[in-house]
């Protein structure tokens, strides 16, 4: 009963976790803020997963492929983000390197010593 | 219908989002909705696999997450590129 309860908790907290960050996503406008969003469900919706399919199945293999799954969606996505963020930098001004009068915002903080 | 049903439809009807991204708007933005349209169905393709007991198509996710790496190099580097 109790792993039925956790269960039905984190697959909850999964499917949360994807609406939040599809909603996130959606409502941005700037294309780059909208691919912070896929973290949500890439990160915590998989891991929790992971944690709901060894609740329900055990140590078996399926629970050794869907950590696969989620181990890859870590390294993966963290990489694809960047570069889809540098495609958009790089179609937006013709490079991705930081050049001598890019439009940077740089950012620092007063009354340090 | 079990809770893995449940959660599986709940996950795949994010999708509507992600398509109206793909399908509308800026390239950029529709990069971003290809690219949470592909995590979701990953998500998705487990959920579905363990609610219906066929435990062994957890191989389609699993080859849907490293297909959609590639996927999402290779148009990130067309829209930086060529687009």
């Amino acid at each position: 009963m109790t792993a039925y309860v956790a269960e039905v908790a984190l697959l909850t907290v999964v499917v949360l976790l994807c609406w939040l960050g599809v909603l996130g996503m959606w409502r941005m406008k700037e294309p780059t803020q909208a691919l912070h969003y896929l973290s949500l469900p890439a990160t915590a919706g998989a891991i929790l997963l992971t944690i709901a399919v060894l609740i329900a199945q055990g140590p078996r293999q399926t629970f050794w492929k869907v950590a696969l799954i989620t181990l890859i969606l870590l390294l993966t996505n963290s990489v694809v983000a960047h570069a889809t963020a540098r495609a958009f930098r790089e179609r937006k001004l013709g490079h991705w390197e930081p050049r001598e009068g890019d439009p940077m915002e740089i950012v620092r903080e007063e009354n340090t010593p | 219908m079990n809770i893995w049903l449940l959660a599986a439809v709940g996950v795949s009807a994010s999708l509507v989002p992600c398509a109206d991204m793909c399908l509308r708007g800026t390239p950029e933005r529709r990069l971003v909705g290809l690219e949470m349209g592909s995590l979701i169905v990953t998500l998705a393709l487990v959920l579905f696999a363990i609610g219906f007991g066929r435990t062994l198509f957890v191989d389609m996710p699993l080859a849907q997450a490293l297909m959609s790496f590639g996927g999402g190099l290779v148009f990130a580097r067309f829209l930086g590129k060529h687009l």
